[in-house]
């Protein structure tokens, strides 16, 4: 399953192209000119830019929304397939790992796609071509006809256990989030597979650092969400392993009360950049809020490290992150301006740093 | 302690022992160039990459993976001292 790839790190090579890259993403200027636009607008603006071949390539099978979206996927795909070719040595093994988030929306795209009898033409136009499935493994699930069968063409991969044991739960609860959970936590489970407790401040150190960030995020975001929606959940369920904020028993408590758990949090390491957010959480009392605040917190830590240490896999991430925000802001406007959203409304879906 | 330096003044002196000047200096120089194939090795790695990029980064990164050369001309100095 692991592509072990020899010799050393091209850090200096790889760094040097992502943060160009990252400068050339959509700025706020670029996002108050596109929430101003009509669709069709956008499209077109789209085609002057970065986003011209895939807008050209699927022109002709696409219109509208779904055009931009798709376009937008394809060129996320394009550029991150383009990181794991230019990386070499162990930091080619980190790239894969983040990219794995990739495999895991594919595999979850193809399970909905079964579960909702979509067409295969239409799972496979929502599939993301990068990370570490080979384009035949893809293509099996695309065409698998149940959710078995998906299990089982991804029986040699690192999410083939997991969803065989969440099966179960599955037919028995009939519903998709045992299985999506499944998923998203054999991603999460394996991303620290190549790291270790490292030295701090080392490269390693630093992005087992970020990664245990993201995974507070997430722990944390699940528990509002459930102590929102008021659902009858065992938040420990739901926990992903990994971060240094919560253990299960503590999210259990927590998530019962929304209180305790901001003033937890506050009290973190994290409370400085998760300023914001919690304000934002106890004045507006709303989730949408706190999580558009909880994403600008986690690029803007991303770019903080990818400062601190240069030669090392932060700026990928960072540019990983910034480039798949890019990708959701204007998917978000797309939409947003197609339903007839207000151009405050739209704004306040986006997140910009 | 009077031993100790009559053995230093004769170690130090010129010619005895050790390595001669000029050794030295090829030495230095030689190692300059090392460092200097170092530093160029990583920072024309990178230009390569910005330049991949950006056409106009060409000039900047020239200058970047030109600036470590100094390195091994300050090095050369060395063999006109001896």
């Amino acid at each position: 399953m692991k592509v072990r790839t020899e010799g050393s790190s091209n850090y200096e090579y790889v760094s040097a192209r992502v943060r160009s890259r990252k400068r050339k993403l959509f700025d706020e200027d670029d996002y108050r000119k596109l929430v101003r636009m009509e669709p069709s607008e956008i499209a077109r603006f789209m085609e002057e830019t970065e986003y011209e071949t895939e807008m050209n390539a699927l022109g002709t099978r696409h219109s509208g929304v779904d055009l931009v979206e798709y376009a937008l996927n394809r060129n996320l795909a394009k550029h991150f397939d383009d990181l794991l070719t230019w990386a070499e040595g162990p930091l080619y093994d980190y790239i894969v790992n983040y990219l794995r988030k990739f495999d895991a929306w594919n595999v979850k795209t193809a399970v909905r796609g079964v579960y909702t009898d979509a067409a295969a033409e239409a799972v496979e136009t929502d599939l993301i071509r990068t990370g570490e499935f080979p384009d035949r493994l893809l293509d099996r699930l695309v065409e698998a006809g149940s959710i078995e069968e998906v299990a089982e063409a991804l029986s040699t991969t690192i999410f083939g256990d997991p969803l065989a044991e969440a099966m179960s739960d599955f037919e028995s609860e009939g519903v998709l989030v045992p299985l999506e959970n499944a998923v998203d936590r054999a991603f999460y489970t394996h991303l620290m597979d190549e790291l270790g407790r490292s030295v701090p401040n080392s490269p390693e150190g630093l992005y087992g650092e970020f990664l245990e960030a993201e995974i507070d995020f997430r722990n944390l975001r699940n528990a509002l969400r459930i102590a929102r929606s008021g659902a009858d959940i065992d938040p420990a369920e739901y926990h992903i392993e990994g971060g240094g904020l919560f253990d299960p028993e503590e999210l259990r408590q927590l998530a019962t009360n929304v209180d305790e758990l901001v003033e937890r949090v506050r009290a973190s390491t994290y409370g400085d950049e998760l300023a914001t957010a919690l304000e934002e959480l106890a004045a507006a009392d709303s989730l949408v809020g706190f999580e558009r605040a909880l994403e600008t917190a986690l690029l803007e830590y991303s770019s903080k490290l990818s400062n601190r240490y240069p030669l090392s896999v932060c700026p990928v991430i960072s540019y990983v992150l910034a480039k798949e925000r890019e990708v959701e802001n204007v998917r978000a406007v797309a939409r947003g301006r197609e339903a007839g959203l207000d151009v405050e409304e739209i704004e306040a879906e986006l997140v910009i740093i | 302690m009077m031993e100790t330096l009559e053995l230093a003044s004769v170690v130090l002196q010129d010619g005895s022992g050790g390595i001669s000047g000029q050794a030295a200096a090829a030495i230095a120089v030689g190692l300059g160039a090392l460092g200097t194939g170092y530093a160029q090795s990583r920072i024309g790695a990178a230009a390569v990459g910005a330049v991949a990029e950006d056409d106009d980064m060409f000039v900047p990164g020239l200058i970047f993976t030109a600036l470590p050369e100094t390195l091994i001309i300050i090095a050369f100095v060395t063999i006109f001292l001896v």
